[in-house]
């Protein structure tokens, strides 16, 4: 087999002792993340950007992306490890996604059932995160190679299509959606024109030339409009903690359970490999199915173990399954991988068909490293589930302060720059009052980054086709993009239009 | 939902297209040789931007959902912070990296806070000293140095 022949190659770019290191400290960071109220994983991510770029910065470039990458991606499946520690022991998520945790999970802490819930979700993870990872060795390299036959337009449409699919999910009103997305690509837009060499929308600030920095706009608006949330709504987790007791389950939890982590696991998957379905839209999902499926109904709610596995293994699922989308074809599906791209460009490499191509080391050592990481995240978190408790029990009062401190010392180390210092402060204000008013944060920082290569194929495809627009709709693989997107647009409108309830991907 | 943010924001988002597509009309470059100039993409934007905002506006107007009432929130503590991040940023450059994220922090425990004075300082210069060795002594980096 190929893959398995790519797998193993990647397995001994993972295993290198600095990689090995990197991907623990990412799970490590990625569960304190997940377990600390107040910072969940996109800021978690933004802000371990710096760090990595600073512990990287003595190594060759490609070698520098492949350790940085391994060390982000583990913050971001870790912190879908670590989110149901706090709703489990306090009732309150450690982030979006373990909002369905808290439903079951809580109940069954109070009945003294905490660690039997704790290590259902470890090991629900654990089982999600590897199927996703299978289904990543397998899926990658044709997607790849399928993704490349697409002309200019073709890549073009697919863009379109995934910034249409995130912002007709996300947040509670499309216009507002779509709003943020065209605000992030009139952003994008910022700067000297690579082609022409015009400046555009800089206003004679010679710090724009290059454009927005999207590490500064991420940290920001994910981070400090986080932190500024967080103080103003007084938003601490004051839950009384409870005790965790016995972590290993009893045989009957864990055949009560593996049969929702596999369908948990499944439906994750795939509903993460959609751009705009993220680990908190499929974690309601699982949590319904399961609930429809079962023969005891009336237990959910009340401390079903049924209904932490699913949601739990559902997350995670998502998690790896979005990592997919965003290698193959270049396209994030959630906040958070829009980050990690972001945080792939930075160090020159666009993640995309041509990433398995040009890169193999550094896709391939990535897929790898979440394999092991998934191992060792199962072996960190059984056994220390009782010190990640005690986590949350850090006082905001330094939490909230180190955050911000850490969001300077981030924007500040990266671009030395005061300008970045006082442009993250404004898009910290403008994030917290946007999101609190309903307008999604992500679909903005999402167009953000793939602006430029949105206007880079647009005129690629029309210098190649002598600007004659009817290509998008004359190219059939354009064509069927395109149509997918307006649908995707239409359909919840008219969902809406019809008085049904839309699920939306909330938050991020 | 906030329906007076709701119109105000499409206010500024509507003047800001309009100024946008002002703008980009201005930007003069020969085309010579390219399909799409640099000009093409900021003003189809600001169009989208313009109608979007509108659309936001009449539905704003038009609905009758109260406002919800304005929960109480923490503006003392809140201003306190943003005020010292301001700060911060300012006077980061000539008073150096060490000394500013020290009384950021200090002041920043405090606010969330009051007391422990002792482990507050401990922390923040903890915290400082510590980032400042490891960046710029281990890892080379560069960080505003203490002014003297």
């Amino acid at each position: 087999m190929d893959a398995l022949q790519f797998l193993v190659q990647g397995l001994s770019v993972a295993l290198e002792p600095l990689n090995l290191f990197f991907a623990f400290f990412g799970c490590l960071i990625g569960t304190l993340v997940g377990v600390l109220p107040g910072i969940g994983p996109i800021s978690g991510v933004a802000l371990l950007i710096p760090v990595t770029a600073t512990l990287t910065s003595g190594l060759p470039t490609e070698q520098a992306a492949t350790s940085s990458i391994i060390l982000l991606a583990g913050v971001y499946y870790g912190a879908m490890y670590g989110g149901s520690t706090t709703a489990i022991l306090i009732n309150t998520p450690g982030e979006n996604s373990s909002v369905c945790t808290t439903l079951d999970g809580y109940q069954m802490a109070k009945q003294g059932r905490a660690g039997a819930a704790l290590a259902v979700c470890a090991i629900g993870s654990f089982a999600a995160g590897l199927i996703a990872c299978i289904g990543l060795v397998f899926m990658a390299v044709p997607l790849a190679e399928f993704a490349l036959k697409f002309s200019p337009a073709g890549q073009f449409s697919l863009m379109i299509l995934g910034l249409c699919a995130l912002s007709s999910l996300a947040g509670k009103s499309q216009i507002k959606a779509f709003i943020m997305t065209t605000l992030g690509l009139i952003l994008s837009t910022v700067g000297v024109d690579p082609i022409s060499g015009v400046a555009r929308l800089t206003f004679g600030y010679s710090e724009l030339y290059s454009g927005i920095e999207f590490l500064t706009m991420a940290v920001g608006m994910f981070a400090l409009g986080e932190v500024f949330k967080t103080i103003l709504t007084n938003d601490y987790a004051t839950g009384e903690l409870i005790k965790v007791g016995k972590v290993m389950p009893t045989r009957q939890d864990l055949k009560d359970s593996a049969v929702p982590i596999l369908r948990g696991s499944l439906l994750g998957f795939f509903q993460g490999l959609i751009p705009g379905c993220g680990a908190t839209l499929s974690s309601f999902m699982a949590y319904t199915v399961e609930k429809k499926l079962s023969k005891n109904k009336a237990n959910f709610g009340k401390g079903a173990i049924e209904g932490v596995a699913a949601p739990e293994a559902a997350n995670n699922g998502a998690a790896g399954g979005a990592m997919i989308p965003l290698l193959t074809l270049g396209i994030p599906g959630t906040g958070t991988t829009a980050v990690l791209m972001g945080a792939l460009i930075m160090f020159n490499i666009t993640p995309g068909p041509l990433l398995f191509q040009d890169h193999p080391q550094v896709a391939w050592g990535l897929i790898a490293s979440m394999i092991v990481g998934n191992f060792m995240l199962l072996i960190l978190n059984l056994p220390l589930v009782k010190v990640f408790a005690k986590v949350i029990e850090t006082p905001p009062k330094y939490l909230i302060p180190g955050i911000v401190a850490i969001s300077v010392f981030g924007v500040y180390a990266v671009q030395v720059s005061v300008f970045n210092l006082f442009l993250m402060i404004g898009s910290g204000l403008a994030a917290y009052y946007l999101a609190k008013n309903d307008y999604p944060i992500a679909p903005l920082v999402l167009s953000l980054i793939l602006g430029p290569m949105i206007e880079n194929n647009l005129r690629r495809a029309m210098n190649l086709y002598n600007g004659d627009y009817s290509m998008f709709v004359r190219d059939p693989i354009s064509l069927i993009f395109l149509m997918i997107a307006v649908l995707w647009v239409a359909i919840p409108a008219v969902m809406k239009l019809r008085g049904k309830k839309v699920i939306v991907e909330e938050g991020v | 939902m906030n329906k007076t943010f709701d119109r105000y924001v499409s206010v500024v988002f509507l003047v800001l297209g309009v100024a946008i597509y002002i703008y980009s009309q201005t930007l003069t470059v020969s085309n010579v040789g390219i399909a799409i100039g640099p000009k093409a993409l900021p003003s189809f934007l600001s169009v989208i931007l313009i109608i979007l905002s509108a659309v936001n506006l009449v539905v704003a107007i038009r609905s009758t959902t109260h406002d919800k009432k304005e929960e109480k929130l923490e503006y003392k503590k809140f201003l306190i912070i943003l005020v010292s991040l301001v700060l911060y940023a300012l006077l980061i450059e000539p008073l150096g990296y060490v000394i500013t994220t020290f009384l950021f922090l200090l002041i920043g425990f405090q606010t969330m806070e009051k007391g422990k004075y002792l482990q507050s300082v401990i922390i923040a210069a903890a915290f400082a000293v510590g980032i400042y060795y490891f960046y710029v002594e281990v890892f080379l980096g560069v960080l505003p140095p203490l002014p003297f």
